[in-house]
């Protein structure tokens, strides 16, 4: 079996044992992105307006708190330092676990996404705006997050050094991700930003996992 | 020439011959760890069929010694070889090399078996579903927990999942094991069915590194020990 397929199918394995770390990132996602309606005027169009960022932002945040357990219990048990000295590829090991992680957290709330844009009224004709955006958005989200949590690993509490790593890396993301919707309301052509976002991912698939991997062997040492 | 002698051929697990003559030797390694130096210009050798016993206080560096052979750690100064090649950028070395320490890198959330499966598919090329299946089976039946198969490794023991890390050893083709502290929370009838595996592999010619904070003066694995001290330097 292949690399990236063994550490795939390991991680889903392995998820689906432990299903609050299903559960948590899309809760959180649900619950931040809801106390918006509930804490702003009732207006239709502020809620329009505004809906499409707090959505990134939900997102961006629920990512976050998913990463910190990205590989804290394979360093806990041993597992991490396995992996670093298996004659297998690291970073496509850190790729398929990456991207098991993103199945289990970035996609399934991309798929949540079109349930939250009706709380914010947003027009049925702009939510696959968003839900495009955030399906080519979060994959980065989590790679990128993926380094931060890598360097972090060996720390008691490294959330919140994972985020002041990791969120400015998130900027770019979220401005071409938000803009989307901006763009959308106003009839322009949200082409440029999907095309941004495919480029950012196309950069984070390839470079991220020998980011990762390199954090990982300069932590564990 | 590979010598195969009865007590090999008591095993069905793991029949993979290896390479006639294994070689591992450091040359020049040095270990700091914060301030303190653990040790410096430390050199070793080993063959095929020898089990180097490194011993030595507790915080000597025992244990940074072996994570620097097996490649976790960076040695400061040397080089490691393996076979008259430089062993770290040697993929056939990590191959080569099984590492068991005292994380045990196993999963809570899955069972024996299949924490032993995990690492059969990363060792293993062989699709033979059955054949994987039943050197699974064999292994953990060696090691004496083929009852304990279908059980999470979090309802295992302390021992039981010792003993479950060590099956990992005869579902792959390791030459070079590196053991940290083996006889850790093992008891007795545990401990000698590890010697005994350790025997087996070094008559068939592999090569042991492992540290024991005891002398193994009476253990069967005597009769091939090499000694390596590793004394505390008041180094900084």
């Amino acid at each position: 079996m292949n690399t990236l397929t063994l550490y795939f199918r390991r991680e889903w394995q392995l998820m689906f044992r432990n299903t609050s770390s299903l559960i948590q990132p899309l809760t959180f996602f649900i619950i931040i992105a809801l106390l918006f309606p509930f804490s702003l005027p009732a207006e239709n169009a502020l809620l329009q307006r505004i809906g499409g960022g707090v959505i990134w932002v939900s997102a961006v945040l629920a990512t976050l708190l998913s990463l910190e357990s990205m590989f804290h219990s394979d360093y806990h048990d041993g597992t991490l330092e396995q992996m670093l000295i298996h004659p297998r590829s690291l970073p496509l090991a850190m790729l398929g676990k990456a991207l098991a992680h993103w199945t289990a957290t970035g996609l399934v709330l991309s798929l949540f996404s079109p349930v939250l844009c009706l709380t914010f009224n947003i027009p049925s004709d702009q939510i696959w705006v968003l839900f495009a955006g955030l399906l080519l958005g979060t994959p980065s989200l989590t790679l990128i997050g993926a380094i931060g949590a890598a360097l972090t690993v060996t720390l008691r509490r490294g959330g919140v050094l994972i985020a002041i790593i990791i969120l400015p890396l998130y900027i770019p993301i979220l401005i071409f991700g938000a803009g989307m919707l901006t763009q959308a309301t106003q009839g322009l052509d949200v082409t440029s930003q999907l095309y941004a976002l495919a480029a950012i991912l196309t950069l984070a698939l390839t470079l991220s996992p020998f980011a990762i991997a390199g954090a990982l062997r300069v932590t564990i040492n | 020439m590979v010598l195969i002698n009865s007590v090999f051929c008591k095993t069905k697990v793991n029949l993979t011959l290896m390479p006639s003559t294994q070689a591992i030797s450091a040359k020049n390694l040095s270990c700091t760890r914060g301030d303190k130096l653990l040790f410096e210009n430390l050199n070793f050798s080993i063959v095929s069929g020898e089990c180097l016993h490194v011993t030595g206080e507790n915080g000597s560096g025992k244990t940074s010694l072996l994570r620097i052979i097996a490649g976790i750690n960076r040695s400061e100064t040397g080089e490691l070889v393996w076979n008259n090649e430089n062993a770290l950028v040697n993929l056939s070395f990590f191959a080569a090399c099984a590492y068991i320490a005292h994380k045990d890198g196993l999963k809570n959330e899955l069972t024996a078996i299949e924490n032993l499966r995990y690492y059969q598919q990363l060792e293993s090329n062989n699709s033979n579903s059955d054949q994987n299946e039943e050197a699974l089976d064999e292994a953990l039946d060696r090691l004496k927990i083929l009852q304990c198969a279908d059980l999470s490794a979090q309802q295992l023991s302390f021992g039981q999942r010792r003993r479950l890390a060590f099956a990992r050893l005869l579902v792959s083709n390791f030459s070079l094991w590196i053991l940290d502290e083996p006889f850790t929370g093992i008891d007795k009838n545990g401990r000698a069915l590890i010697e005994e595996l350790c025997v087996e592999h070094l008559e068939k010619g592999g090569v042991i590194i492992l540290t024991h904070h005891q002398s193994l003066i009476d253990s069967p694995i005597n009769a091939y020990r090499k000694e390596l001290k590793l004394s505390e330097l008041d180094g900084s």
